[in-house]
């Protein structure tokens, strides 16, 4: 057991934060949502200079070669300021399934671009009722007689699909005896793929994508047919623990507004954290905050490692979830009404920290893994 | 940073595991869950001095080992895993030997910390701190202890001394300075006493599960040297502050009812496939799935404390943090462990029907002990708000 962050971390993790709190202000945050790209080109652009695209990958790619510890505590940082833009969708979802899934071709042909932020790609997980239901016919793959494959339907919670020149979509290739879902690499541009902005309550630009028969030929299959949920299975923990890096990251920042408030906040002639209610409350996200920095950051590194994590893993999303979630509630419940106007900043998280609640799986969904793992 | 252990430390735990095994095996004692540490036993106390594993973590002048606090939690760990005997020494190695070598004369380090580390005779200590009127409000102390020439005369009452009918030497808070101008924080100082002095009462208090673990002591005008003074005459309250430190940091707030934990999950896992599909079934998995996370968040609280002890650094807010975490845990544990066992739960020890062999019933009962003592969930919370965040006081 060792918890000192080594020197190059630190490093990385110093100029993040510095980065971002010279680029990313909430200010920031809540004008460039309202922008129809939803992020920042030239930020964008700095974040592929600054190897944060590239950070996991390896340097034939154009990568950096880091270690995905590294990569988490960047998470974690993006979290602090909410950063809004395509890295999670792109450099990591889409990223990660074709470092893993792809042929020698595709990943030299869609790892570079991704990583110099040239290319952005995101993925179509969500079926119309918004579950990881890659069988549910809302959205269907036809093969045709040369081999190609036709798409038909709709993936909701599409994050970026405005700007994104592909989408990975997972989806089950009908009659066929391949088992399981396939994913799919759709150009934007293709005929037939329909992108309708959905209006979700994050600050993170959502669509609707409509396929209507789109053709796809069979060299943009990632992976073996049939074989997408082995792919994705095999990205998730990393996916998920990314996650939880930024929901950690909004969790540490909402306790930080709310000490400063009761700090300064005066009410019965007195500062509101002398009352000893409050503190408690305090003392509680405190509890939150160290908990969940010990349990994310023990899957975070395990990932890193290369060692078995599944239990940890889930024990961390669950946490997390639940964590950030809570402190959100208390941090309204401190601020008072201030924290209820749009002007004030706290609703930021409260939205982020449900919608990454509720993004690759919740509480309750983890801890039947955890029981799972546990033999229950 | 690793969360993994060195292979040095693997071998340790294997070491404590092997030699816990055979003593197990052998009967010397058996797994009992729920009280803070066992009967106290001289005779474990004695085979782990030979060890080396009484004061691990003390310097070797001292007769300690000069190991890290993380190897100490290691071997705290692997001893509240079967709930071992340990309580001849336990608290003499806690928080007596941190406290003398933090304040205490160069002879009672000399006298005190090498005999603590041998098991010697006579070397059991209780802490005598809380009094009918001074609770979590600790520096409201009234025992008094008045100088005449070379000696303290003591004079007063403590309550909840934990082993105080077995101990051998008391660790005495006691009130010095009787100026009403002089904070009250700035008026006591620690002492060792011999629990044989003529003038020392002690009377077993028996407790909500029907033990005699606590006492009060009544001292009646108890003369001791000015030599048994442990460090400044009036600095009492900051030196037991930090003592408390590392009475707060350790795993035995997480693991006292550990036993019952393990047999839960056996239990459950026993239950037949029918039961399995039920509703009950799944409302269990999920309970048990978050006492899971809780208890491993709680273990890395306790070993993240130990690293920041090992770094050099006072623990203070982060061990009050790490300890009304982990005994939160302990009541949840006990409570759900009940609600899945069910109504036979109260069925106390020495019945066929009683689950584990009466230990479910008992730790229920233990369960509002936890978050009292060593500071009550609250007093944590106040000392994590206040010396933590910085928040201010009224």
């Amino acid at each position: 057991m060792d918890f000192s962050m080594d020197e190059e971390t630190i490093l990385l993790r110093n100029s993040a934060e510095q980065y971002l709190r010279e680029n990313c202000p909430t200010s920031f945050v809540k004008e460039v949502v309202k922008e129809e790209a939803g992020f920042s080109r030239t930020m964008w652009k700095d974040m592929a200079d600054l190897g944060w695209l590239g950070l996991i990958y390896d340097e034939r790619y154009g990568g950096v070669g880091g270690r995905f510890f590294d990569l988490f505590i960047l998470f974690e940082e993006i979290g602090k300021v909410l950063l809004p833009s395509p890295f999670f969708c792109s450099a990591i979802l889409s990223g990660l399934i074709i470092d893993e899934a792809g042929d020698l071709r595709q990943k030299d042909e869609y790892l570079p671009p991704i990583i110099k932020g040239e290319k952005i790609f995101t993925i179509g997980l969500h079926d119309e009722q918004g579950r990881y239901d890659f069988n549910n016919p809302d959205l269907e793959a036809r093969e045709t007689k040369d081999g190609d494959y036709i798409l038909k339907g709709t993936r909701i919670l599409v994050p970026y699909a405005q700007v994104a020149d592909a989408i990975l979509v997972v989806v089950q290739v009908k009659d066929s005896d391949a088992g399981g879902p396939t994913i799919f690499k759709v150009d934007t541009r293709a005929d037939g793929h329909k992108v309708v902005p959905l209006d979700v309550f994050t600050e993170e630009k959502t669509f609707t994508v409509v396929y209507e028969d789109v053709e796809v030929s069979s060299g943009d299959v990632i992976g073996g047919v049939g074989e997408g949920d082995a792919y994705l299975n095999k990205i998730f923990p990393k996916a998920t623990i990314l996650k939880c890096g930024e929901m950690l990251g909004g969790l540490e920042r909402v306790f930080g507004m709310t000490l400063a408030y009761v700090k300064e906040r005066h009410q019965f002639g007195q500062p509101l954290g002398s009352l000893q209610v409050v503190q408690h409350y305090c003392a509680d996200m405190a509890t939150f905050l160290e908990t969940t920095r010990l349990i994310t950051y023990q899957a975070a590194s395990l990932l890193s490692e290369g060692l078995p994590c599944a239990k940890e893993v889930s024990m961390a999303k669950a946490w997390c979830s639940d964590a950030y979630k809570k402190c959100t509630w208390i941090g309204h419940q401190l601020h008072g009404g201030i924290g209820f106007t749009e002007e004030y900043d706290l609703h930021l998280y409260y939205k982020h920290a449900k919608a990454s609640e509720l993004s690759f799986e919740d509480s309750w969904f983890h801890r039947s893994k955890v029981a799972e793992e546990m033999g229950l | 940073m690793r969360f993994s252990f060195t292979k040095e430390q693997d071998e340790f735990r294997q070491e404590i595991r092997d030699f816990l095994k055979a003593e197990l095996e052998a009967g010397v004692f058996c797994a009992h869950s729920a009280s803070l540490v066992g009967p106290p036993s001289r005779e474990f106390s004695l085979k782990m001095a030979e060890r080396g594993w009484i004061g691990l973590t003390w310097p070797e002048q001292y007769g300690g080992q000069g190991r890290s606090y993380v190897e100490k939690m290691i071997l705290n760990e692997e001893l509240f895993r079967v709930q071992a005997p340990i309580g001849y020494h336990f608290l003499a190695d806690r928080q007596v030997g941190p406290a003398l070598m933090s304040f205490g004369a160069d002879w009672q380090r000399e006298y005190f910390l090498p005999s603590i580390v041998r098991a010697d005779e006579g070397m059991m200590f209780c802490l005598l701190f809380s009094e009918p009127n001074a609770g979590s409000d600790l520096a409201a102390v009234s025992t008094k202890a008045l100088k005449d020439g070379d000696y303290y005369v003591i004079n007063g009452q403590k309550v909840w001394t934990t082993g105080g009918h077995l101990a051998d030497y008391g660790w005495v808070l006691a009130k010095t300075n009787f100026d009403s101008a002089v904070p009250r924080h700035l008026a006591c100082s620690e002492f060792i006493v011999d629990m044989k002095s003529p003038g020392v009462t002690v009377r077993p208090i028996t407790n909500v599960v029907g033990e005699q673990d606590f006492n009060e002591v009544f001292f009646d005008d108890v003369k001791i040297h000015t030599r048994y003074l442990v460090g400044q005459e009036n600095a009492g309250f900051k030196q037991i502050m930090a003592q408390v430190d590392y009475e707060r940091a350790g795993i035995e707030r997480l693991m006292q009812n550990y036993l019952i934990y393990e047999r839960l999950i056996g239990y459950v896992k026993d239950m037949d496939e029918d039961s399995k599909k039920g509703e009950f079934y799944s409302r269990v998995r999920d309970s048990i799935a978050q006492l899971e996370i809780e208890y491993n968040i709680g273990r890395l609280l306790c070993y993240y404390t130990a690293w920041v002890i090992d770094q050099g650094k006072k623990p203070t807010s982060q061990a009050a943090l790490t300890k009304a975490f982990c005994t939160q845990y302990e009541q949840r544990l006990n409570d759900l462990a009940t609600r899945v066992l069910g109504p036979i739960s109260q069925i106390k020890r020495g019945v066929k029907w009683s689950p584990f062999e009466g230990e479910l019933a008992d730790s229920y009962l233990w369960g509002p002990s936890y978050t009292l003592q060593g500071g009550s969930v609250e007093i944590l919370k106040n000392i994590v708000a206040l010396r933590g965040l910085g928040l201010p006081r009224k």
